[in-house]
């Protein structure tokens, strides 16, 4: 289970990879060497034509992925082999459409049939009640995000109808690397921290050990996005580039 | 449900977002229902943007389909097309909200360069995203955004068109939610907006439909508009849609045939982009297409949703009109109305072909959404 992983990971850091880029094998080898890195838990992006919750790095890695011709049929082949050989929890974030395309409840126990362990989708519906109560049923962990502009009862709605973590959204605006951490991001999770006992985990914009570390002072896990995939698609041989930048995370700065 | 027009609509956005739409959905209804607002916006309307505008008996058209056509001439307002009503009427909610910065998305240009009119009249800072492709074929429209003070920001992914810079505008107000307000220019994305939109439109089809009264007596056989996001085709259509002897057609774009189009509704399967669930060009795996039209404004893969409400339910039929035979309607109206219409608005006058062939003497109304000085050099081969 995701919350219990997380919980009982020393340094929970959690890498999001987006699938088949540059192809679907290479991303079950990026999967092997984050596991081995230490990851708690894994979110394998599907890529997507229109990301507008993501900035210019995840866009692209969208971009190149759906070029070099990924095929959802192709990721449901994969999934079920990913699952049972990697030993960390694998999510799948992704853009509603994809999944409704087939029908959204019949996608999403089709990702819990290949052993997905939980679904971060950025544009739900605001009534996610039925959806939630799906993956309940199904035991499909439905992560959701809470942002800086949420207020508390839509915070309190949002987590009555949320497990396996929460993703604290830490800053105003579309995923990516930045250099500093917002002001008031400790002030964001505590309040969270009130309304549920779900480990709180925080994303967008973390790209230093320095960051994860001061993070992880308040918070339970750190997503870390775009910064990997700039790794991923800035040489030669993306697995390497994504073992090493996921080391330079676990490190620590210390 | 709320915000939902049949299984179509709703509010599918980043939870950072969702505060900004409750606000704004509020303010929409505070104004609604305020005289002040409406009096003000009614003041704008006649004196800066020029209305009602006229309705046109086009009789040497209509002599040439063998059908009675009157024409809605949006192409006559301030600024010379139908974007500036929702314009003006979303710069008076923005400026009651106490925003000082808009942002906007345009394909054509139309709705860029009506946003951009407004904010100069309201001294507001103003960024207009706009694909590549569509700077390119529509650079005079650019030009006049800047010329009236706004930021004309290229977007460069995908197809570089009107979906990419809507995503664009929508990843701009996540950042800047709090100053900012994203000034949409058709009855699309996240609910309140499709609402805001076609109650600002309306007043085209108020208009008409008492012009046509007046001017023709009783109702018309039929109301015909281009169909892109749909904003102009739900203004004229909301004040036809209780008078079930009147048929209401929406006109997509069909480019070049053979999946080169913008016809979301006549291929599109239901799906969700930009906030909202609508019709969508869309692959197996979900996977938004690439469109194509001559006119920009229709180059969209997406649909309004009140307008995939209205084929669901049959209250509205959509038609296809193709590249080709939308440039020989751009030239007809010309030549025997000498009305210059927009590439968007001449899909709807092509309509008229398929309608007369099986209508003959019926009276229709056409929204003439928008002018064509636009268009002249890309009718001409001038641009791509």
């Amino acid at each position: 289970m995701i919350e219990e992983r997380i919980r009982s990971t020393k340094r929970a850091v959690i890498p999001y990879v987006t699938a088949g880029l540059p192809d679907l094998d290479t991303t079950g080898d990026i999967l092997d060497v984050l596991a081995a890195g230490g990851a708690a838990a894994i979110e394998i992006g599907i890529p997507f034509s229109d990301p507008v919750a993501d900035g210019p790095v995840l866009q692209r890695a969208s971009y190149l992925a759906l070029k070099a011709g990924f095929r959802m049929c192709k990721l449901m082949e994969r999934l079920g082999s990913w699952s049972a050989r990697v030993s960390v929890p694998l999510v799948i974030m992704t853009y509603i459409n994809p999944l409704m395309r087939k029908g959204l409840e019949d996608s999403l126990t089709a990702l819990r049939d290949a052993g997905v362990q939980g679904v971060i989708i950025p544009d739900l519906p605001v009534d996610a009640g039925g959806i939630f109560d799906h993956c309940s049923r199904i035991g499909l962990d439905l992560v959701r995000l809470v942002a800086p502009t949420t207020k508390r009862a839509r915070a309190r709605e949002i987590l009555s109808r949320c497990s396996g973590f929460v993703y604290a959204v830490s800053v105003k605006g579309v995923t990516g690397q930045r250099t500093s951490l917002p002001e008031g991001i400790d002030a964001q999770v505590a309040s969270i921290r009130e309304l549920t006992t779900l480990p709180v985990c925080v994303g967008f914009g973390v790209s230093r050990a320095g960051q994860v570390d001061e993070l992880l002072g308040f918070a339970d896990g750190v997503i870390v996005g775009s910064h990997l995939m700039q790794e991923v698609m800035s040489g030669t041989d993306p697995v390497e580039r994504a073992r090493d930048a996921f080391a330079r995370l676990m490190n620590g700065s210390r | 449900m709320k915000g939902y027009f049949g299984e179509f609509g709703g509010q599918y956005v980043p939870e950072t977002l969702l505060p900004a739409l409750e606000e704004l959905e509020e303010a929409m209804l505070q104004a609604f229902a305020d005289d002040a607002f409406s009096a003000e916006l009614q003041a704008y309307l006649s004196d800066y943007v020029g209305r009602p505008t006229p309705l046109t008996h086009a009789l040497r058209l209509s002599a040439h389909y063998g059908c009675d056509v009157w024409l809605k001439r949006e192409d006559l307002t301030h600024t010379g097309s139908h974007k500036i009503n929702n314009a003006i009427g979303q710069i008076l909610l923005a400026r009651r909200m106490g925003k000082r910065r808009v942002i906007a998305e345009t394909g054509a240009g139309q709705h860029g360069v009506a946003t951009a009119t407004v904010c100069a009249l309201f001294g507001m800072e103003c960024r207009v995203y706009m694909g590549s492709t569509d700077m390119a074929r529509q650079r005079v429209n650019v030009e006049r955004m800047r010329l009236l003070g706004a930021e004309v920001s290229p977007v460069e992914s995908g197809g570089a068109t009107l979906k990419e810079a809507t995503s664009e505008a929508i990843r701009d107000w996540i950042a800047n939610v709090d100053t900012t307000y994203y000034l949409i220019g058709s009855a699309i994305g996240p609910h309140p907006y499709p609402t805001l939109v076609r109650e600002l439109q309306a007043v085209i089809g108020r208009e008409a439909k008492a012009q046509f009264e007046t001017l023709a007596g009783g109702l018309p056989d039929a109301v015909v508009a281009c169909v892109g996001g749909g904003s102009n085709a739900i203004g004229i259509f909301s004040a036809f849609l209780d008078e079930a002897s009147v048929e209401l057609f929406g006109v997509e774009a069909y480019g070049e045939g053979n999946g080169r189009h913008g016809a979301s509704i006549n291929f599109g399967y239901p799906g969700v982009l930009h906030g909202t669930r609508s019709m969508l060009l869309q692959d197996k795996d979900g996977q938004v297409c690439e469109t194509h039209s001559v006119a920009a404004g229709l180059d969209y893969p997406g649909v309004g949703p009140e307008h995939s409400h209205l084929a669901a339910t049959k209250r509205a039929s959509y038609r296809l009109v193709t590249d080709e035979q939308a440039l020989a309607a751009f030239r007809l109206l010309g030549r025997l109305e000498g009305i210059v219409p927009a590439l968007e608005s001449a899909h709807a006058i092509a309509f008229l072909e398929q309608y007369s062939r099986q209508n003959s003497g019926r009276r229709v109304l056409v929204n003439l959404s928008g002018r064509g000085d636009k268009d002249v050099h890309t009718v001409f081969g001038g641009a791509a």
